[in-house]
Formats: C-alpha cells, sequence, structure tokens
C-alpha cells in the first residue's frame, strides 16, 4: 500500500514539476494578418503548433509518416490550409494563391518553437468605394486558437471603417472605403494646407508691419526737417 | 528711429540672453545622459580582453543581430554577445552599470526582478539549464558615441531591451518585457515585476464609465501579443476606446500606464517621449480583451493594448505554466521609431 502511494505521489510530483516553457503546449496558433491593396490582397498565416497537438497537426503534414516533411508534403499541407480558409469581398469568393511558404525543422515543431508561415494573396476585383472582406478560418478548428488583424494600409486612398469578429476570431469582417484611381494630382493633407495659410497670413502680416515702421520713419524724417 | 531701432535691438538681446541659458541647460543635460552611458560603456568594454570585445561588438547595421531577440529561453533562441554567465563577477558589474545608466531608477529594478524570476526558474523547474540569471546576454552595435548612433542590447528569456542612442535622443523600442513567476517572495516581501501594468490597467478599467467600457471592451480572445518578435515594422488598425473620448483624469491615468514602458529608459530620455505619446493621446486607443476583474495583489488575465500613431503597447497574459496570473509577456514599440530609426536613418 505504502509504495503504491509512493508511485502515486511520484508520478503527481512528476506531472506538477513539469517545466512550464515559454512555447505553446495544448494549442494550434494561427496567427493571420492582412494587408489591403487597391488591387491585391496579402495574407500571411502563421501557425505555429503546440507541443501537446505537435503529433496531430505532424500527421496531417507528414502524411507517409516517415518523419521528414518533403516539398511534395509541404505543398499538399499548404493547399489543405488554403482549402480550409475563406476569403470574400463584397460577397464574392476570391481564389487564393500561394505565393511562398516556410516551415521550420520537425525539431523546432516538436518544442513548440517552430512556424509554418503560409503568404498567399488574392486579386481585387472592381467595385464600388464601400467594401465589406470577410475573411474565415476553420483549419485544425477542434484544437486552433485564431488571431486576425488588418495591417494599417500603405495606401492612403484605402481607409478602414469596422472591423468585427467572433469570440474565436475564425470569422472576421472588415468594412472599407477604397477611392478611386486619381486622376487629379493629391489633394495637400489639411495640415499643410493650414500651414500654407498660416505662411500667407505671416507674410501679409510682415508687410503691413514694415509699412507701418516705413510710414513712422517717414513721419520722424518730415518732423526733423 | 535710431531710439526705436535701439530699443528693439535691447528687448531681442533681452530675451535671447534669457532663452540661451535655458536651452543651453537643456542641451548640456542631454549631452551628460549620453555622455555618462558611453563612459559605461567604455568602462565595460576596458574590463574585456580582444577576444571577448570582438564577441561583444556588432556594426550598427548589423541587421542580423538587432533582431536577435525574444521573449523565449535562450537555449531555445540563440542570442549572441557576451551572456552574463561568461563574465568575471567585475565584468558583469560593469555590464550591468551599462544597462543601468541607460535606465531609470525604476527600469533598471524591473529588469532585475524579471532576472531575478527567471533564476526562480533555474532553481524550481527541472529544466533549470535554460534559466537564470547567467543567460542573459549584452551586445553594442556600433560605437559608443556621444554623436553618433549605436545601440546596447541586453536580454535572455522574457527580456529584450533594445536601447538606442543617438545624440541628445534615446530611443527604448522596440522593448519586450516578461515575467514568469509574475509573483513571486524576496525576504518575505513580494515582488511582481510586472505589477504595475496590470494594476495600473485594471484601475484605468475601472475608471471608464459604461459606454466608455463598451468601446474598450473586444468582443474577442486576444491569445497572445499580436506584434511580438519577428513583426518589426508592421502596424495594425487600432481598436477599443480613443483617447479622445476619455476625461482629464482617464487621459492622466492611461499616461500613467504608458509611463509603465517609456519610463524604463532613463528618465531624460522618458521625458521626451512621454511628451510625444502625450501630443498624441487623442488618438491613442485602449483596448481589452478578457476577465474585467482580479484578485488585488495578482496580475490579471486580461489582455490589452494601447496603441497610438507612435505607440503599440501589448500585455498578454500567457497559459504556459497552468496560471494566467502568472506568466505574462509584454511588448512596447513605436513604429515609427523602432531602433531609432527616425534619428539614424536605419
Amino acid at each position: 500500500m505504502k509504495s503504491r502511494l509512493a508511485v502515486i505521489i511520484a508520478v503527481v510530483l512528476l506531472w506538477v514539476g513539469t517545466p512550464a516553457f515559454a512555447h505553446r503546449l495544448d494549442e494550434y496558433l494561427q496567427a493571420t494578418t492582412i494587408s489591403l491593396g487597391t488591387d491585391r490582397i496579402a495574407v500571411r498565416v502563421c501557425l505555429t503548433p503546440g507541443v501537446d497537438v505537435f503529433r496531430a497537426v505532424l500527421a496531417d503534414i507528414d502524411a507517409d509518416g516517415d518523419g521528414v516533411i518533403s516539398e511534395a508534403e509541404r505543398q499538399a499541407y499548404a493547399r489543405r490550409v488554403l482549402h480550409d480558409l475563406s476569403l470574400t469581398l463584397d460577397g464574392n469568393r476570391l481564389p487564393l494563391r500561394l505565393v511562398s511558404s516556410t516551415f521550420a525543422t520537425i525539431e523546432e515543431m516538436k518544442e513548440g518553437l517552430g512556424d509554418i508561415v503560409l503568404n498567399v494573396d488574392a486579386e481585387v476585383p472592381p467595385g464600388g468605394a464601400n467594401r465589406t472582406l470577410v475573411f474565415e478560418n476553420q483549419h485544425q478548428s477542434r484544437i486552433a486558437v485564431y488571431m486576425v488583424n488588418c495591417l494599417l494600409p500603405d495606401d492612403p486612398d484605402i481607409r478602414v471603417i469596422a472591423q468585427s469578429r467572433n469570440y474565436e476570431q475564425s470569422f472576421y469582417q472588415l468594412d472599407y472605403v477604397q477611392a478611386g484611381i486619381r486622376s487629379t494630382p493629391p489633394t495637400p493633407a489639411p495640415k499643410s494646407a493650414s500651414w500654407s495659410t498660416f505662411r500667407l497670413f505671416l507674410g501679409a502680416d510682415g508687410l503691413v508691419v514694415f509699412g507701418w515702421l516705413a510710414f513712422l520713419w517717414q513721419r520722424r524724417r518730415a518732423g526733423r526737417t | 528711429m535710431n531710439a526705436l531701432v535701439r530699443r528693439t535691438s535691447c528687448v531681442i538681446g533681452l530675451l535671447a540672453m534669457i532663452c540661451m541659458p535655458v536651452r543651453a541647460e537643456v542641451m548640456q543635460s542631454r549631452q551628460t545622459e549620453a555622455a555618462r552611458i558611453v563612459h559605461a560603456a567604455d568602462a565595460f568594454l576596458a574590463t574585456l580582453d580582444a577576444k571577448q570585445r570582438g564577441s561583444v561588438m556588432f556594426a550598427f547595421d548589423d541587421a542580423k543581430q538587432r533582431v536577435r531577440w525574444s521573449n523565449l529561453p535562450t537555449e531555445m533562441v540563440r542570442r549572441a554577445g557576451l551572456s552574463m554567465g561568461e563574465l568575471s563577477e567585475a565584468q558583469r558589474s560593469a555590464a550591468m552599470a551599462l544597462v543601468s545608466s541607460a535606465l531609470s531608477r525604476r527600469g533598471f529594478e524591473k529588469v532585475e526582478q524579471i532576472m531575478e524570476g527567471d533564476e526562480r526558474l533555474r532553481t524550481n523547474e527541472r529544466a533549470r539549464q535554460m534559466f537564470g540569471k547567467d543567460l542573459f546576454y549584452i551586445s553594442i552595435l556600433g560605437t559608443p558615441s556621444e554623436t553618433d548612433p549605436w545601440m546596447v542590447q541586453f536580454g535572455g528569456h522574457h527580456l529584450a531591451l533594445n536601447i538606442t542612442i543617438a545624440g541628445e535622443h534615446g530611443v527604448l523600442t522596440p522593448t519586450l518585457t516578461g515575467a514568469q513567476p509574475a509573483l513571486y517572495q524576496v525576504d518575505g516581501k513580494t515582488v511582481r515585476p510586472l505589477g504595475q501594468e496590470s494594476d495600473k490597467a485594471f484601475a484605468l478599467l475601472n475608471a471608464l464609465d459604461e459606454g466608455q467600457r463598451k468601446q474598450a471592451i473586444l468582443n474577442y480572445r486576444v491569445a497572445d501579443l499580436v506584434l511580438g518578435p519577428g513583426m518589426d515594422g508592421k502596424t495594425i488598425q487600432p481598436e477599443g476606446l480613443k483617447g479622445s473620448a476619455m476625461n482629464a483624469q482617464q487621459r492622466a491615468m492611461l499616461l500613467d500606464l504608458i509611463s509603465e514602458w517609456a519610463g524604463i529608459v532613463n528618465d531624460q530620455f522618458a521625458a521626451a517621449r512621454m511628451a510625444e505619446i502625450k501630443a498624441d493621446l487623442d488618438d491613442t486607443w485602449f483596448a481589452w480583451s478578457g476577465p474585467i476583474d482580479h484578485e488585488a495583489g495578482k496580475n490579471g488575465k486580461a489582455y490589452y493594448r494601447i496603441q497610438g500613431p507612435k505607440l503599440v503597447i501589448e500585455y498578454a497574459p500567457q497559459r504556459l505554466g497552468g496560471d494566467l496570473t502568472m506568466h505574462v509577456h509584454t511588448m512596447y514599440r513605436d513604429p515609427t521609431n523602432d531602433y531609432g530609426k527616425r534619428y539614424t536613418g536605419k
């Protein structure tokens, strides 16, 4: 009885003493960033399997189970992830194109440290100024933890209006305004416009003050003579 | 007219005489800060032999070294430079004096507490070789100078300080802080390395009215840092409650919370940074995800983000270790000036 108790205590202690490493454990983190352009939408998906779910993820990648991720297996896995993603613009599903992919080594992923990064893009079809983008991710939903964010658009013609997500972030909606092609020279920013106006006033004020001083000087000279 | 000109000249001259010493004093004080850090860097380098100097020094534009930082232990993500464990007692104390010279008193205390927390992991965890004060690295990018830009990097598990010094400017972004355990005892006294970051955030959240809270609290879970290591140069669309929708007291609380990161660097550099952040406060957002209450004296379990035109702060509790209150990662960035690029052009 005593020895059985000792074994139980040892197991419990071993479990409690498991190192709380700084890497992921029982989740498959899938962090997506979306970059809006007038002609193209770029999507970056960074997938990080935790230590405890690594086996399940590897089984999905390493189809022949030889412990090596071949180029064909990488491509096939990337295609499967893309199949689980959906990107629609104004209600129309956009075909996703795999631009590039990088896979960490099995050893790194085994430690919960390795990322799989997929760079994907889609062409933006013509449409109105007000646009609605919806991104959905259903990949490995049983073990997944999703994050999705839109990068601040580089293009000043694109302005984000609203974002909404479900609690898990598997669903993301983005409303944005896309101005048309610039046919006129860009309007100066309000700040520089007000500065220009200020400088104009400054110049006018300077002229008035100068004129006033000149007038005073003339009067004094007239008085002396 | 001559009298008028003389009088005007006198007034201008008087004003110049009043203003010049003030400006000179400010300039001198800033230069003194830079000089003090350069002096500490030179003193540290003087303790090293040629081989060690070769290991600790990098070119200022060494892009690989610049981004060689992480929240992870050094065994998992290798750092370069010199580890504290490789240094003699005198060298180590000169290295810490250099780090201290660039930081405020509270900032340096925070660094020491993060390192002490990692030391606790070394003594308490099975994988003890991955943790501890010996595994924090120092490196210098460029040549310490009062005029030309250079950098000090110091970090390891849960810490990455990237300090760029460019003449009178001192920049701390990007910087990562973290804590595990986030609460421990030293001589019967409770230490929470990043406790203020949690307490001040809850105080701000509790100071918001219902309508403001509705805007600040996100309806989705944020599992981790969004702009953590590897996300240099990226900025996301801000969300939450805008500074312009806060009252004076709430704005003061927001600034005070931000100072937990902006104030890590020494007081002179921090003052300039806080002035910059204050000027942008109307366009600074506060977003919250997770539980809105917490146990007094412990960190909360919620993620939050503060984002302005020149600022990103993230506070992300971590599940690893089993207790969200005991493990946290934070990130501090200036998307317009990470690694001091605004002053160095690099």
